[in-house]
């Protein structure tokens, strides 16, 4: 009986768009947020914490040229783009700033890599034919 | 707050001499009327390509990090002394901006205590 009603209410809605495939089930809620059928209103429980780039908490200076030469090429010191270190707008720009800030400076070379970074860890999503 | 850093990359040189070349660009700073705070030593290195400076060709040097808070009417003729003093290869001055607050950006600003490296999360 209680479906009978809730279909009545919803009938109007159905008669106005036909048989789409899409149907939008506006429920009536209470103040508290609680409908009729038990659902509560509240943000997806599901949801992942949103994922940040690898140096979201990192501040990035031209003097710490070991963590700069972790984004540029081994055989020719170029810098890696975007869609190879996977950062963010932000901290790409700032990479990039700080390592031609570096270079101008003479503090990192610009042709290659220095030789003492050559083993670091491999951040950017790219393998060299070694 | 610094205001100004000086990068500094002076000869390779005995260390009096490096003393007394840093001694005279500290006292040129001051001079001109600005407060030096901080002086660090970065170490002698091999430089990262081959500097030509004062028709000599450098291939290594000592690093200083000079913070001094100055008017910026004075900058100018400090490079300008520094771009003619023998003994330093390659002065930089630059301005020294407060930390941004990233509100976007996804967590809080951790500094790196020196050279650290980025181990890969997977």
């Amino acid at each position: 009986m209680l479906c009978l009603r809730e279909l009545q209410r919803w009938k109007p809605v159905l008669c106005r768009y036909g048989n789409t495939g899409v149907r939008s089930f506006a429920v009536a809620a209470d103040e508290a947020g609680r409908t009729e059928g038990g659902l509560v209103n509240m943000e997806n429980p599901y949801r992942e914490p949103q994922k940040g780039c690898v140096l979201c908490d990192v501040t990035v200076d031209f003097k710490n040229i070991q963590l700069l030469s972790q984004f540029i090429s081994p055989h020719t010191g170029r810098i890696y783009g975007r869609h190879i270190t996977g950062l963010c707008g932000r901290k790409q720009k700032e990479v990039s700033k700080a390592i031609k800030k570096a270079q101008s400076m003479g503090f990192m070379s610009v042709t290659h890599k220095h030789p003492q970074f050559m083993k670091d860890p491999n951040i950017c999503g790219i393998k060299h034919l070694d | 707050m610094p205001r100004y850093e000086l990068a500094l990359i002076l000869k390779q040189m005995q260390r009096p001499e490096t003393a007394a070349a840093l001694r005279r660009t500290v006292e040129t700073l001051m001079e001109r009327g600005a407060l030096v705070r901080d002086l660090e030593n970065l170490g002698e290195r091999q430089l990262p390509y081959r500097m030509t400076k004062h028709n000599q060709r450098h291939s290594r040097g000592t690093y200083f990090l000079v913070d001094f808070y100055a008017a910026p009417s004075m900058l100018s003729s400090v490079m300008d002394h520094l771009h003619r003093d023998v003994d330093v290869v390659r002065p930089t001055v630059l301005k020294k901006d407060a930390q941004v607050p990233n509100s976007n950006c996804c967590g809080p600003q951790k500094p790196l205590l020196g050279k650290t490296v980025l181990h890969q999360n997977r």
